[in-house]
């Protein structure tokens, strides 16, 4: 009679090459990359979907560090929520902006701080809403980290906002955002995306056997589709870049260009990181199986 | 900018911010369990259901809304109730075809799995109810308690867009562009604020109410002052984000 012997132990499978970065490393790199991004509006598109890509990831993993404990309501909720605080805190930075002035030189908007006066009140918002969530007296969700996650959260959507605006209308002035992206409708794109990148990861990844670095490939990839449609926007509506429609066509097409090299790296990456963790992959002979 | 203006801006916020928590508060939302049919409610999470309500009474509301040109009292009336019956229709249908899928295709009885006795029609609730269950499908008390929360939810909505648009993101602030796209801009940008708005104060609520709800005589329902005192808070703050933005797009200034 033959014993089953007990399956051996794999060894913990050491992370590539300093992926995934701590929380807060990966926090204060996105946030500064984002930021950098936002305030300075001339930069060519594909430029500003690099600070996107790092914000969306940052969302996904302040939505992964909160509702890993819990919500009782489905990840989606928080990382909607996100976008709520999200599009409140973009537009009124932007009214911030508009009256605090910028600097254009040439007809060209270069440095728009004014904005990140609408990313504090939206981190703002985001720690209230999180004390109350966590208080005893209110809500009493008593999640650890919820005031922090909901602050990040907050800062992520409105920088996501804020740089998918100005990747399509070419500027973060008022009226030529609500002319651009709310009057032809992209901005209802943009909310239901953003929320997607954020909690979609997480949502699609959580279980037992959850890996932060896995989860995180999956928001990468997301932005990289965001960046695909926001440049094919952006050929609809006639982008501009600098100022000069003539440069206008060139920059939509390196963001599309982006956008799918994006999604096809992280696409793969994803699912090769799937494969490897699962015990083994059997084809169902519909599609040709990986390996 | 007006004070005066700002100051109805940000009452007319934290009216719908607070009628967008009583209406979670009301709708009758299962979750993952009902989806097994193992609990009372529509198998989807309260995100879902009042966003979807909300924006379907924004629908109706918007479409009402063209038909007055200048802001006033019956038209805020009427624009407000527009948009709670687009709100209340499409919790209606949802409810109805999901008693429907429930009934037929599952075959259970819609039962409600917290009273024993349906506070409204009277009739026994205990010996319908699957042993270990939670209650099956949309009772009649939820049913009715739904279509309150609709009524409530889609008038907070359908209030915020109306004196956003009109007072907030008028279409006379964008001269320069005609009078069918400036009315477009501005009934975009009220209507995506709007939306803004409501989805924080519904998810507040959706996490007051653990997720999960049968309707107004659910035990759950006397948390609901917690959840109203959060979101008067947070919708104020996010008032004045709006006030902010519109007095930025009239060029500062008092």
């Amino acid at each position: 009679m033959t014993v089953p012997t007990a399956p051996v132990e794999e060894e913990e499978k050491k992370p590539e090459k300093g992926w995934p970065p701590t929380e807060t490393k990966l926090g204060i790199i996105a946030a500064v990359l984002g930021i950098i991004m936002t305030i300075l509006p001339f930069m060519p598109s594909f430029v500003k979907a690099i600070g996107l890509t790092f914000v969306l990831v940052w969302g996904a993993d302040s939505v992964r560090k909160t509702s890993r404990y819990g919500l009782g309501t489905g990840v989606p909720s928080i990382g909607v929520l996100a976008v709520g605080y999200g599009v409140i805190g973009a537009i009124a930075g932007m009214g911030i902006a508009k009256v605090g002035g910028d600097f254009t030189i040439g007809g060209v908007e270069v440095l728009n701080v004014g904005v990140l006066g609408g990313v504090a009140i939206a981190a703002l918002i985001g720690y209230i809403s999180g004390i109350f969530s966590n208080s005893e007296k209110f809500i009493s969700m008593k999640i650890p980290g919820l005031e922090r996650g909901m602050t990040e959260l907050g800062v992520a959507g409105t920088l996501a906002f804020l740089l998918e605006s100005s990747m399509v209308a070419g500027t973060l002035k008022l009226d030529a955002v609500l002319e651009d992206v709310f009057l032809s409708g992209a901005i209802a794109f943009m909310f239901v995306m953003s929320a997607i990148g954020m909690f979609h990861p997480f949502n699609a990844c959580l279980g037992p056997d959850e890996d932060r670095g896995r989860t995180l490939l999956l928001s990468f990839e997301i932005s990289g589709l965001i960046c695909i449609i926001l440049g094919i926007v952006s050929i609809a509506l006639g982008a501009e870049w600098l100022g000069s429609s003539s440069l206008g066509l060139l920059n939509a097409a390196l963001l599309i260009l982006y956008g799918i090299v994006v999604w096809v790296v992280f696409y793969a990456k994803f699912v090769r990181r799937s494969f490897e963790a699962s015990y083994e992959v059997v084809g169902t002979g519909l599609i040709k199986t990986v390996k | 900018m007006d004070p005066i203006t700002a100051l109805l801006i940000l009452v007319c916020v934290i009216v719908g911010g607070l009628l967008a928590s009583l209406g979670v508060h009301m709708i009758p939302v299962g979750g993952a369990p009902a989806a097994m049919g193992t609990a009372t409610g529509i198998a989807t999470g309260t995100v879902q259901l009042m966003f979807g309500a909300a924006l379907t009474g924004l629908f109706t509301a918007s479409t009402v809304a063209t038909f007055f040109e200048t802001p006033s009292p019956l038209a805020l009336v009427l624009v407000a109730l527009s948009g709670a019956v687009g709100a209340m229709l499409m919790m209606s249908f949802t409810m109805l075809f999901a008693n429907m899928l429930y009934v037929f295709g599952a075959g259970v009885v819609p039962v409600s799995g917290r009273v024993e006795v349906d506070p409204i029609t009277k009739e026994p609730q205990t010996p319908y109810k699957t042993p270990q269950t939670d209650g099956h499908g949309v009772p009649n008390v939820s049913y009715i308690s739904g279509w309150i929360g609709a009524f409530l939810g889609g008038f907070g909505g359908a209030l915020m867009y109306f004196v956003l648009k009109n007072y907030a993101f008028p279409a006379s602030l964008f001269p320069e562009l005609g009078a069918v796209d400036a009315e477009m801009i501005s009934a975009a940008a009220a209507g995506i604020a709007a939306a803004g708005i409501f989805v924080a104060n519904a998810i507040l609520s959706a996490y007051n109410i653990g997720g999960t709800i049968e309707g107004f005589h659910d035990p759950k329902f006397k948390r609901l002052p917690k959840a109203l005192i959060s979101c008067a808070v947070v919708s104020a703050l996010c008032g004045l984000c709006v006030i902010i933005a519109s007095w930025g797009l009239m060029g500062g200034g008092v």
